[in-house]
């Protein structure tokens, strides 16, 4: 595949229009031309530039994994399933008021909680649900707003618009929580530093999600607003196999879909994604199989472990070992997404050399192909 | 304007063609004088509302040219002298009430049409000549080759108008109507006018009176009876005369403005003794007694007239009819290629055919020198493209709708009308509109389209139309649009002017023609009285305005309106001081680097903003902002600041 940076028309054209954009956001806000809405990045004007920021920040344009890997970890892209780690956990909150909000574990907003009183980082860019149950990103600067975005939501946001919204000028210290594409916007953005946006610099720690797929937010809400009275509905869960179900837990019981119902709501592009835990964050958080009410931690920079350490110092969180059959199974299901994805950006591409924006050793290109 | 009311008889005076033409008409003693605004034709009602208290006769903007006309009529059957005068557009307007009138016939008080034609639809949306219809509908039609005679035949119309009981037309283009030069005045008449419908008509007895209240298929013959009255007038009517040599070798049929193209050609030429001129002033019918007396001087005949070849078909026509053995003359004009068919003539192109028909050379200038002043004049005129003024609401209007298009991605589309607005097919408005035809015709389109559900369609549909518009012709349109059902949004935009055609009151503005102040009909109670959802928003305000679009197109079926409602700038800045002082900081601007890219200058395009090359930036072109302040809410880096003046 080509490597060189393009213009915002080859932007709509490579990924926008062709069904791989994932809405992570980071084309979107940084110019007068893209922005997102309802669920799409929409062009509003023709931009005359020959290179833009949108398409090279893109995480559906060609990546050097390599490059990018040794910007933010000191080395090339990691063979080991679930990329580059030097440590993976379980953990809980032992705040009761955290743990009564969260999804699993309450480690995201406990970790963000943390770093805010610290004065690590003075905001955090996240999402929250609104009131008609759509995921909006918005600034936390305090506990309770961080505890405002606790739950999961499973429909795609454009988190890094509001990164990009930010004035220029701007000297937030700021976190973000993102899903495994906008983790590799971000580092994409390390690598090259955008111009006329916020400092990237100023982004101090990236706590990013385990993702197998998200909703396409204009079809699922649809589907939502057709099946359920949305204000009854308090939270949304996907539990892990083998349950196999959508629930949405409302003030007067959980109804539950079958997640075959669910699955045609999934955006196309994820079929094509190779990161299931968020390998370009500071650390990954996700949920653990058979234990409820504990997340997965993976820490992988020093940054992510100067945190967690604080955090067990602090007893703010506690911790345990992830047991070893768990930590196979997480490997497995990191491996198959990856196979999966090749498989089908081959079968795409119809060349097994154009891994269309995955740039791969050829080792390892190899192996996973196999 | 040139006050057409100097009681100064014999004296001569600096007027616009359409002055001339309104001082023949108070000459003729007018009472009655109805129109609706129309380039090149505006300054006719233009000088007579602005005199008509004072001299005791009665002017007024109708609502549309049809009213006008019939209004006009309505005068003329009470005994009052009244003139109706419009562009070429307004006639197809009244084409119906006119092919009527014809069969009935005017009152005993005169009654003359006015019609401006815009030879390269300069500032219109077709190019189109009046005199043809006369020859469609029986009219008798005359047009003017001097500023003394638009006055001169303008009042001796309605005297023709009376002796042959029928309407009569006078057709002027935009040199004449728009041009100045001398014109020796008359007396103005200072009698008392009584007005009093008298007819009453006999069924069982359609004898040709000259007027009959009710329009009749058998009075056709009486009508062309009509025109044989007026033929017979024309054979031996001052305005046409015959310049030139009594053997030529090129004989020039001509009319209008053409005629004064025509003599700067000959003299230009120097071919005064080889060339001569027939200048007809009475075009229909045609003079053909005097025509053919003509056409013995010369065996090559070149027709030069404004857009339609009328006087060269005509005659074209009379020749055939010829007695058997007569001369046929070589016919030049649009049909032999030597005159264009289309666009505005001027001396250059006349002297071109001449040339070509006598084979002799032209040469004004050498050669060298006319290709280097070309080159010249290119290089120094600046490329300008047609955009609305600084601080137009219909910027931020268009600037709204393209978003909000962009934002719905259903490929919504922006049917047009008449007006400023219809600048938005370019550049100017961000090529939001996509059809454009004539008054009221984006919400007929629109009505349409809105239909086609059930064809698969399901791109939103916004029709557009300013206010005067929307009093013209929009609502029966609309009405069609709440009857059959029809799916779309009509935005009107509203900046309490005719602003296109010279800022003339209309029925939204509680003013009249005369400086009155009336009821205002109100658009919002009118279209609520009709059941359909209004909104109305202010333009500057971008979020707002683009919000409530989104909204309008999403949801509800059947007609909704959204008004956009600004004052339109250049009425504003008249009355009042701008509202904030603009400036662009240079340190926060990032001119064409990603972030960016000149939007504001190659994008949003007001005259106010100018690129500078060398700085690479935007800078605020102090003489021409008018301080509205909506570029500062499109800045991406906020680098443009308003301050509250």
């Amino acid at each position: 595949m080509d490597t060189k940076t393009k213009d915002c028309k080859e932007l709509l054209t490579e990924v926008i229009d062709t069904g791989l954009c994932t809405l992570c956001g980071a084309c979107a806000g940084g110019c007068p031309y893209l922005v997102s809405y309802k669920g799409r990045i929409v062009l509003l004007d023709n931009c005359t530039l020959s290179e833009g920021q949108c398409y090279e920040y893109c995480p559906r344009t060609y990546t050097d994994m390599d490059a990018i890997s040794q910007q933010v970890f000191g080395v090339p892209y990691s063979e080991d399933e679930l990329g580059t780690t030097k440590e993976v956990l379980i953990a809980r909150s032992t705040d009761a008021q955290i743990t009564e909000r969260a999804q699993y574990g309450g480690a995201v907003t406990t970790l963000l909680s943390l770093a805010l009183a610290e004065g690590f980082i003075d905001s955090a860019i996240m999402t929250r649900t609104s009131d008609d149950k759509t995921p909006i990103a918005f600034l936390a600067q305090n506990a309770a707003e961080v505890l405002q975005g606790a739950g999961s939501n499973y429909m795609a946001c454009p988190v890094l618009q509001s990164y990009n919204h930010l004035p220029k000028d701007s000297n937030h210290s700021l976190a973000i929580v993102a899903m495994p594409c906008q983790a590799l916007a971000l580092t994409k953005m390390k690598k090259e530093p955008p111009q006329n946006r916020p400092s990237i610099d100023n982004v101090k720690l990236v706590i990013g999600l385990f993702c197998t797929w998200a909703l396409s937010p204009d079809g699922f809400h649809q589907f939502l607003r057709e099946n359920l009275d949305l204000p009854q509905v308090k939270k949304f869960d996907i539990p892990p196999p083998p349950a196999n179900r959508f629930d949405a837990y409302t003030s007067s019981g959980t109804i539950s879909f079958p997640l075959e119902q669910i699955r045609k709501f999934t955006m196309p592009t994820c079929a094509y994604c190779l990161d299931m835990t968020s390998e370009f964050s500071d650390i990954s958080v996700g949920s653990v199989e058979g234990i409820e009410g504990w997340n997965t931690v993976i820490i992988r920079t020093d940054v992510g472990a100067k945190l967690m350490e604080m955090a067990k110092a602090k007893g703010k969180l506690e911790t345990d070992n992830l047991p070893p059959q768990n930590l196979a199974h997480l490997k497995e299901a990191a491996l198959l997404k990856k196979k999966r994805a090749l498989k089908e950006i081959v079968k795409r591409s119809g060349d097994k050399n154009n891994l269309l924006y995955v740039g791969l050793s050829p080792n390892l290109a190899d192996k996973l192909l196999a | 304007m040139a006050s057409i009311d100097i009681d100064a008889p014999g004296t001569s005076q600096l007027f616009i063609g359409n002055e001339a033409i309104a001082r023949g008409a108070l000459e003729a003693g007018i009472g009655f004088a109805a129109a609706y605004p129309g380039t090149p034709s505006s300054e006719i009602m233009g000088s007579l509302a602005s005199i008509a208290k004072k001299m005791g006769i009665y002017a007024e903007w109708s609502i549309n040219e049809k009213v006008a006309m019939e209004a006009a009529a309505g005068a003329s059957f009470a005994g009052i002298r009244a003139l109706a005068s419009m562009k070429q557009n307004g006639v197809n307007v009244i084409s119906d009430f006119l092919a009527n009138l014809v069969m009935t016939g005017i009152g005993k008080a005169g009654l003359v049409l006015v019609s401006c034609d815009d030879p390269s639809a300069i500032s219109s949306s077709n190019e189109q000549d009046t005199r043809p219809l006369a020859k469609w509908l029986d009219i008798p039609l005359v047009e003017p080759g001097s500023f003394q005679e638009a006055k001169d035949m303008t009042k001796w119309l309605f005297d023709l108008a009376e002796e042959i009981g029928t309407i009569c037309i006078l057709r002027s283009v935009t040199r004449i109507a728009h041009a100045r030069g001398n014109v020796k005045l008359g007396k103005l008449p200072k009698k008392e006018q009584k007005a009093y419908f008298d007819q009453i008509h006999d069924l069982r007895n359609l004898m040709p009176t000259k007027f009959m209240t009710v329009p009749s298929a058998l009075r056709h013959a009486f009508a062309h009876l009509k025109l044989d009255k007026a033929r017979e007038t024309f054979e031996s009517s001052p305005f046409n005369y015959y310049l030139g040599p009594d053997k030529a070798e090129l004989l020039i049929i001509t009319c209008g403005s053409c005629w004064l193209y025509s003599q700067d050609a000959v003299k230009a030429l120097k071919v005064e003794d080889k060339v001569g001129i027939l200048k007809l002033g009475t075009l229909w019918p045609l003079p053909e007694k005097l025509i053919e007396e003509h056409l013995n001087k010369s065996r090559n005949i070149l027709f030069v007239e404004e857009i339609d070849p009328f006087l060269e078909r005509s005659v074209m026509e009379m020749v055939a009819n010829l007695p058997e053995g007569s001369r046929r003359p070589t016919f030049y004009g649009k049909r032999s290629g030597h005159m264009n068919a289309y666009g505005e003539l001027n001396p250059d192109l006349v002297i071109k055919a001449i040339a070509s028909i006598l084979s002799v050379g032209y040469q004004p200038r050498d050669i060298e020198y006319a290709k280097k002043a070309e080159e010249t004049a290119k290089s120094y005129v600046p490329e300008r493209m047609m955009t609305f003024c600084a601080g137009c609401p219909h910027r931020a209007t268009f600037w709204a709708v393209k978003n909000a298009l962009k934002l719905d991605g259903r490929d919504g589309l922006v049917t047009g009308d008449i007006g400023c607005y219809a600048m938005a097919l370019g550049p100017a408005g961000f090529f939001q509109v996509r059809t454009m035809h004539c008054m009221g015709a984006g919400t007929g389109v629109a009505s349409g389209l809105g239909k086609l559900g059930q064809f698969g369609f399901d791109q939103p549909v916004l029709a557009v139309v300013g206010d005067s518009t929307f009093y013209h012709a929009t609502i029966p349109a609309l009405i069609n649009g709440i009857y059959n059902q029809s799916n779309f949004v009509l935005m009107i935009l509203d900046n309490n002017a005719t602003a296109m055609t010279g800022f003339q009151p209309h029925p939204g503005t509680g003013m009249t023609a005369m400086g009155e102040p009336t009821k205002v009909v109100s658009m919002e109670a009118l279209c609520r009285s009709l059941g359909v959802h209004v909104e109305i928003c202010d333009p500057f305000d971008l979020e707002n305005s683009t919000e409530t679009l989104l909204k309008m197109i999403a949801d509800g079926s059947g007609p909704r309106v959204v008004i956009m409602r600004r004052e339109c700038e250049l009425v504003r800045g008249r009355k009042e001081k701008p509202p904030y002082k603009v400036h662009i900081d240079p340190d926060k601007c990032i001119g064409e680097a990603c972030g960016c890219d000149s939007l504001c200058t190659r994008v949003f395009h007001c005259p106010g903003l100018i690129w500078d090359k060398k700085t690479g930036k935007s800078k605020i072109d102090e003489v021409i902002c008018t301080g509205c302040g909506v570029c500062a809410d499109i800045c991406p880096q906020g680098a443009i600041i308003k301050e509250a003046a």
